[in-house]
């Protein structure tokens, strides 16, 4: 439900200030997007914020001609194995937080809460020497491994905010009638966890999808590269042709675009992963 | 554990009461526990380990005792990196904090308009931190980007050591602000309109309005978002990294760079990883004394009460 | 039940995460990017690239059961990504190096093999100077594979002439000039600040004409306060006389050296000079191949120093960069390495390659073939320059091990933009003797 704080009456101030935020949010935007559709040569002589004169789609089949599709394809399979396996353990282990009332799964809990400061970059040292003795090193394995486990604490905490609220008379009408945990968790908490498994899904999605650090550290060869770590070597290669840069740039937005046309209010909800309750 | 009552069912099977039924076994989180485990926590037991040992990435570790903390509490660059890390954390709420509550007091309006900048103003979250640091490296290039436009933004902005820090700050609030924004806006929607009614009547004007209401209504979500503001400035790497890799000089090296380049530049492993406690450290304090002053973290059910 | 219920739930996950896992494997578990029966090597694009890329495919060709495998990085890329990648056992077979303080980390934990026996025929042709910087304990770990990469002063001519100087031949001369070109409106020195390590030519250069090579030895020896040693101090300020004197422009510090940015300044008329290695006279063919026709390119040794004890013969840069053979990598893939170092290196179609490109390789007698290239006058300039050197510097930042190297970089960054003082520089190095 939602209503406005401010009503009826213009507010002219407000207002002004809001056009003022949307230049300073386009600007780089549309910077990118001309950029990219310059021919290289032009780059260096034309004014930066002018239109093109001889717009060009090179700059983009240049990037696309350069792999650009494997790291799309690495980005995917990381993303969507991370997302897939952290749902599954995370709603177990919230399943267990919220209805095992044993002292053991409030210590697990209170495990996972602690779990949510631990700041990722501060671990990537030791990880690195794991995965390496793992044998590991340079694989989309050494990718997922540690972003599932990561996106674990704040997975179970917020899929363990929303189990709470299914009241308890459901869970005990299911065991009289003689439901195993396991008949439990698939045919009732599934389905009254949905929201929220879509919220959590999509907000590890999201961070995953953009993750810079690990792939940095884990991986080295161009067959393992995800999509960020592509724009940054892009960058080294390219330095002299920024309009290819800059189409690698858009490019990599692309797919978060269209989940934007296709579920905005999914993934707004996903970003804000119920912060705002 | 109280005391246990055996109900018979049909067919003599005891039926678990009320009370004693223990509810999923505790397996069901040991695939996450384990992977929990491995992967977070026993590196987090590895960073101190490591801290008291030296590695330069080739050989193998070995035992050193306190002489990397000694060495790494004694060199200045990490006390800069302290410093920057401060600067830039509070620097970044002083910005972010009031732009993202004006901005999403702004977006809850009801006006159509409003509803279509919302969308457009989602747009930088559409990019990864990597691609808006390019970007930002393109755009404020000296000798090609905004500056030959815009002659009053003519400055190396990424090449002077005084501007460099603040240009990161600026470059992280574009990135950011959109989705602290969108946590206001969902707090603003939840106000209740009574209260505004209630205060146009009594005569109370907009910032009045704004000031009682809004503003005290928005504690949840203030502290909140400030959490995320202040815990995500401490640890924040990716985009600092590719804008300026820690420079020029010194001038933004914080504490994530630092760890990262000694580390990984300079093979010090064993000094790494004390910058690594060190911001450990730091983080966890921070995050749960906000934790303890807010009172958040308390695991109730939003519907108990209700 | 119970049990049931749990065995059941287990395989349920673990089945899932499996398949999901049989998905994400299929993005590649290759232990060091070999081929089985091949090898891997990993080389930096620009300089030169397409000499390596076409003695590749002349054994790829030849050898087609033996393939290697290539990986191209930029040369930032590239020193991110090499010691973790040797360091966890997933180096390429064929590893790039500038030798100095890297070479000697990976013999001293034996990640590279010795390849003293099947190599002596190939170092014979080599010149003794440059092979030395291969040697370890009188065992050769490494073999130059390219041109040698002295640092020259390349300058526009036509700027020059515009304004009426002449190539300086000392550095007194070097400052009157900087002030000509700064009142012309032309950045007098080009310099890529942003990837730092260009800025080690000055104070390479100016040390040794200052104090000569012994200066540096003694820190490369690791005596205690090395770093202060007059001849550094001095050459520190005359570097900040330089910037003070807007020698290299305001904004240096946003220009990066990978991608040719800073070459770029030159051949468009942006910047007179430039001091660089080598390496770069490619890219000056490949980016402005007019400008060097033209004849618009010049090319002189550093200026000397007046009153310096230092040879204004000698050189600093890269004698040559380097092949080694990995230890993790199978002996098989070993010894594809090998042969392709011995045949493919110096072969005579790569020889003339490296000449075509203006580049050239550190071998004994190629006079001749000098005088019958397309670029004798600057080929024969650069091969005397290496020949005759009394004394040829590594690049710091090579030489040194790499936990010096780089507050080495960030400190004498730091000189530059004229965040520190040279006494401070100098407290700040001591310090990581």
């Amino acid at each position: 439900m939602s209503t406005s704080a401010l009503n009826g009456r213009p507010n002219v101030i407000g207002g002004l200030l809001g056009w003022l935020w949307l230049t300073i949010v386009l600007l780089p935007i549309y910077f990118i997007v001309v950029t990219s559709l310059r021919p290289r040569e032009d780059f260096y002589h034309e004014r930066p914020l002018s239109l093109p004169s001889r717009p060009t789609l090179d700059a983009y089949a240049t990037v696309i001609g350069n792999d650009f599709g494997r790291y799309i394809g690495n980005s995917l399979i990381v993303t969507v194995s991370t997302v897939a396996v952290t749902l599954l353990v995370a709603l177990g282990a919230a399943f267990v937080v919220v209805r095992n009332r044993s002292r053991w799964s409030a210590r697990v809990f209170r495990l996972f809460l602690l779990g949510i400061a631990i700041p990722i970059q501060a671990t990537i040292i030791p990880v690195y020497y794991l995965i390496v003795q793992l044998g590991l090193y340079d694989t989309l394995w050494a990718l997922v491994l540690p972003s599932i486990a990561f996106a674990i604490p704040l997975s179970v905490l917020i899929l363990s905010n929303f189990l709470r609220d299914i009241p308890s008379e459901l869970f005990e009408s299911m065991t009289v009638d003689g439901a195993g945990e396991l008949r439990i968790l698939w045919s009732l908490v599934i389905p009254m966890t949905k929201p929220a498994l879509v919220t959590v899904g999509v907000y590890n999605a999201l961070s995953v999808w953009n993750g810079f650090l690990f792939p940095l550290v884990l991986t080295q060869s161009a067959e393992t590269r995800v999509l960020p770590l592509s724009l940054w070597s892009y960058q080294g290669e390219f330095t002299m042709n920024v309009p290819a840069v800059l189409a690698a740039v858009v490019l990599s937005a692309l797919p978060i675009f269209a989940a934007y046309i296709v579920g905005r209010r999914q993934l707004v909800s996903g970003l804000t992963a119920g912060f705002g309750k | 554990m109280t005391a246990t009552e055996a109900l018979i069912a049909p067919g003599g099977r005891a039926l678990p009461s009320r009370r004693e039924r223990h509810g999923p076994s505790l397996w069901f989180a040991a695939p996450a526990l384990l992977l929990f485990l491995a992967f977070a926590l026993i590196p987090l037991g590895g960073v101190v380990v490591l801290s008291f040992m030296e590695w330069d990435g080739l050989g193998t570790p070995s035992w050193t005792g306190l002489d990397n903390w000694g060495r790494v509490f004694a060199d200045p660059v990490v006390m800069n990196a302290f410093w920057l890390t401060a600067l830039l954390t509070v620097g970044s709420w002083l910005v972010q904090a009031p732009l993202s509550l004006l901005l999403g007091v702004f977006m809850a309006g009801r006006q159509r308009y409003r509803a279509v900048l919302s969308v457009l103003f989602f747009l930088p979250q559409l990019f990864s931190a990597a691609a808006i640091a390019i970007v930002f490296k393109s755009l404020l290039d000296p000798n090609f980007g905004i500056g030959q436009d815009l002659s009053f933004l003519d400055l190396d902005w990424l090449g002077r050591p005084d501007l460099a820090l603040g240009v990161v700050l600026v470059v992280i609030a574009w990135s950011f602000i959109p989705f602290h924004s969108l946590l206001y806006q969902a707090g603003v929607r939840q106000i209740p309109p009574s209260l505004y009614e209630a205060a146009t009547i009594d005569g109370a004007g907009r910032i009045a309005q704004f000031v009682h209401i809004t503003l005290p209504q928005l504690k949840y979500t203030i502290i909140t978002s400030s959490t995320l503001m202040i815990v995500g400035s401490l640890t924040y790497f990716d985009l600092v990294f590719v804008l300026t890799g820690g420079g020029p000089g010194y001038a933004t090296r914080i504490l994530p760079l630092d760890m990262y380049l000694r580390g990984f530049r300079s093979y010090d492993m064993g000094g790494a990883s004390v910058v690594a406690v060190i911001l450990v450290v730091v983080g966890l304090g921070i995050a749960l004394s906000l934790n303890r002053l807010s009172g958040t973290g308390r695991m109730e059910s939003q519907m108990e009460g209700a | 039940m119970r049990s049931t219920t749990v065995v059941r739930s287990l395989a349920l996950l673990s089945a899932g995460a499996l398949a999901l896992g049989l998905t994400a494997c299929g993005g590649g578990n290759r232990p060091g990017g070999a081929a089985s029966d091949g090898a891997s090597a990993w080389a930096l694009t620009g300089g030169s690239e397409e000499v390596f890329k076409a003695s590749f495919d002349a054994w790829n060709t030849d050898n087609p059961d033996e393939k290697i495998d290539v990986e191209w990085f930029a040369n930032d890329a590239y020193k991110e990504k090499i010691r973790t990648a040797v360091g966890s056992g997933n180096a390429p077979t064929l590893v790039f190096s500038w030798a100095g303080g890297t070479l000697a980390d990976y013999a001293a934990n034996d990640s590279v093999v010795d390849i003293t026996e099947q190599t002596a025929e190939l170092r014979d042709r080599i010149l003794p100077s440059v092979v030395a910087n291969g040697e370890i304990d009188g065992k050769t770990f490494a073999i130059p594979n390219n041109q040698s990469q002295p640092v020259l002063f390349y300058y526009n001519a036509k700027i020059l002439k515009d304004a009426g100087l002449d190539v300086p031949t000392t550095y007194d001369e070097l400052l009157a000039d900087v002030a000509v070109l700064k009142d012309k409106g032309v950045t007098p020195i080009a310099l890529a600040g942003q990837s730092k390590w260009p800025e080690l030519m000055y104070i390479q250069y100016l040390t040794d004409r200052i104090g000569g090579p012994e200066a540096f030895q003694r820190v490369l020896d690791g005596e205690k306060d090395a770093w202060s040693d007059p001849a550094i101090i001095e050459a520190l300020t005359k570097i900040q006389e330089l910037t003070d004197a807007g020698a290299f422009g305001d904004s240096f510090g946003s220009v990066v050296a990978d991608g040719g940015a800073d070459t770029a300044l030159v051949h468009t008329g942006k910047a007179a000079f430039i001091l660089q290695g080598a390496w770069v006279y490619p890219d000056f063919v490949n980016n402005a191949a007019d400008f060097v026709k033209a004849g618009d390119l010049g090319f002189a040794a550093f200026p000397a120093v007046d009153g310096g004890a230092g040879d204004p013969a000698n050189i600093v840069g890269n004698p040559a960069n380097f092949w080694s053979v990995s230890a993790s990598a199978s002996k098989d893939g070993q010894k594809v390495a090998i042969d392709f170092l011995v045949d493919q290196t110096f072969s005579d179609d790569a020889v003339d390659a490296f000449l075509k490109i203006g580049t050239v390789p550190p071998l004994k007698g190629l006079e001749d073939k000098i005088a019958a290239s397309d670029e004798p006058e600057y080929l024969s300039f650069v091969y005397d320059m290496v020949k005759d050197a009394p004394h040829f510097q590594l690049s710091w930042d090579q030489a040194l091990p790499s936990d010096q190297a780089q507050p080495l970089l960030d400190n004498l960054s730091r000189i530059f933009l004229g965040e520190i003082t040279p006494e401070q520089f100098a407290e700040a190095m001591n310090a990581t003797l």
